[in-house]
């Protein structure tokens, strides 16, 4: 059971509740909620926000297969995953991400959540462009998307 | 023949509309249009060399999301994004 979407920060905002509310379920046993938040210091800058820019189409599918290849590496069959990543202005503190996963035991769900966190970083085309205090801004280097 | 380049991330600097146009010959492939864009950034951007490698070090994907590599043929009127380095969390 996959939730998976992107959401616009000028009409929504990230919300842990809507995991909580998706995840429960008695068939769980343990539940890992990951949630990336935007700092204020970056390579000795003081940030104020990041936009997030993304494919979103695309990111959608990066969230199903790396939900799919979780079965395959993993091994772990009875699972929920709740993924959420904003697009737009976020400031600092705020959430950028929500990653829930809930398994029958504690050890798969941290597991779970830890592998799919890796993955988001490697495979889903996300961009993140910081802002600074001194109003200038800048895209932030990342790494070759991976297949 | 035309194609645009839908830009993402960083390559989004290289026009306000997010995307580029680019005439090209038929049969042209993904490695084409990398030069096309180069010379874009020559041409208007005088060589900036952070935007080329920005661009060399890009993946490119089909409308519908897969990832093509360099030898790539397009179509009449095919849509193209760009894909620069990723960083999302």
């Amino acid at each position: 059971m996959l939730h998976a979407k992107i959401i616009d920060s000028s009409k929504e905002k990230i919300d842990i509740l809507k995991a909580e509310k998706f995840l429960s379920s008695s068939n769980f046993g343990a539940i890992i909620y990951f949630v990336g938040t935007v700092r204020d210091l970056n390579e000795n800058k003081k940030v104020t926000g990041i936009t997030y820019d993304s494919r979103d189409t695309m990111v959608i599918k990066s969230f199903e297969e790396i939900y799919k290849e979780s079965e395959t590496k993993l091994k772990i069959k009875d699972k929920a995953v709740f993924i959420e990543h904003v697009k737009g202005y976020v400031a600092v503190k705020e959430k950028s991400i929500i990653i829930g996963a809930a398994c029958k035991h504690r050890d798969e769900a941290y597991n779970l959540s830890r592998f799919i966190i890796e993955e988001v970083k490697k495979k889903s085309p996300i961009w993140k462009k910081e802002h600074y205090t001194n109003e200038e801004s800048e895209w932030l280097k990342g790494v070759s998307i991976q297949l | 023949m035309k194609v645009t380049v839908e830009l993402h991330g960083a390559t989004k600097d290289l026009s306000k509309n997010n995307f580029l146009e680019f005439e090209i010959k038929k049969n042209s492939s993904i490695k084409d249009i990398k030069i096309e864009i180069l010379e874009f950034i020559e041409k208007k951007f005088k060589g900036n060399q952070n935007l080329k490698k920005l661009i060399e070090s890009s993946a490119f994907c089909s409308e519908d999301d897969e990832i093509i590599s360099e030898n790539y043929k397009m179509n009449e009127n095919q849509k193209i994004g760009i894909i620069p380095p990723i960083g999302g969390g």
